[in-house]
């Protein structure tokens, strides 16, 4: 956040607390249900709401420069993006493609 | 030409200068420790989905957890976030009697998560899942659960002694406000992490 920048009133923490607890409570009936893709990619949607608004307002993000707030999205999510779309599938073919699949893991798909 | 909040133009965000976040230096380093941790987590939990993908059955984690009772931990640690920043909001104000008590509140929040948290941890055990081996027949599973919420757990630990620390501070007048609001953005980094855990791990 801009340095002394003031906040008049703690209004906005609890309305996002509400947004939080509503998209919660949903996710959770959805959770409950037999997973399909579509409901995965929902759920993963509500993550990411539920990420940004921590983000964006618990830790003031959104009032930050864009050079930070640059730094802390790509530093975090370009990582984790990288470990879920490249290094895990192709742990997956090291796996299925030498004597690792004796590794009690199952075997792979 | 557009401009940030601050009403700087976008070509002197970018170039740098004296102060190229605009924050003081202890803020850019718990920025800094957030976003490694954060890698730590991101590793964490891209492990986790490797053993998932890997493994060709993967228990049902309805019939393990009580949902319900995740979503009261969950509704424990986002309420303690909303507190936290509250407690932050008032500090800058100057009120540090109010970001005292909405400190202490948010420590009570962060005992209750952990409460739960060794509850949930002492029925797993009982239940016969250990960091090794377990009933459900995928021993990677409670490697999973153990580390993942252990490595979250900890941090959780570790907030609650953060914040006692600045609860005295603020009560003693001996805090600034910024540092108040860096416990805070640790606070808020747990309780972000968790939202990613519950979903990942808990829902899907």
């Amino acid at each position: 956040m801009a340095q002394g920048h003031q906040v008049s009133s703690y209004r906005i923490y609890w309305i996002v607390w509400s947004i939080l607890l509503i998209v919660t409570v949903g996710m959770m009936f959805l959770g409950t249900t037999a997973l399909t893709t579509a409901l995965v990619l929902v759920l993963v949607a509500g993550m990411l709401l539920k990420a940004s608004l921590i983000g964006g307002y618990f830790m003031h993000l959104r009032f930050e420069r864009a050079s930070l707030i640059v730094i802390v999205a790509v530093g975090i999510l370009a990582t984790a993006g990288i470990l879920f779309f490249l290094i895990a599938p192709d742990g997956l073919r090291v796996l299925n493609s030498s004597s690792w699949g004796d590794l009690h893991v199952g075997g792979g798909r | 030409m557009s401009r940030t909040s601050e009403g700087l133009s976008v070509e002197s965000v970018w170039r740098g200068g004296v102060s190229p976040f605009a924050v003081s230096w202890r803020k850019l380093m718990m920025w800094l420790f957030i976003i490694t941790d954060g890698l730590l987590f991101a590793g964490l939990l891209a492990g986790y989905g490797f053993v998932r993908l890997a493994s060709p059955q993967w228990p049902n984690r309805a019939e393990i957890f009580h949902l319900d009772f995740i979503a009261l931990m969950t509704f424990i640690l986002i309420t303690s976030s909303a507190t936290m920043a509250t407690a932050v909001g008032a500090a800058r104000q100057g009120r540090m009697q109010t970001a005292f008590r909405f400190v202490l509140l948010t420590i009570l929040g962060g005992l209750g998560f952990l409460s739960c948290q060794a509850y949930e941890w002492s029925k797993l055990i009982s239940e016969g899942a250990r960091l090794s081996s377990n009933p459900w027949g995928v021993p990677l599973f409670s490697a999973a659960f153990f580390i993942i919420t252990g490595f979250h757990g900890s941090h959780v630990l570790t907030g609650v002694i953060i914040l006692s620390v600045v609860a005295g501070r603020a009560l003693r007048q001996r805090i600034t406000p910024e540092g108040v609001e860096l416990a805070g953005l640790y606070w808020h980094f747990v309780d972000l992490v968790w939202v990613f855990i519950f979903t990942l791990f808990y829902l899907i």
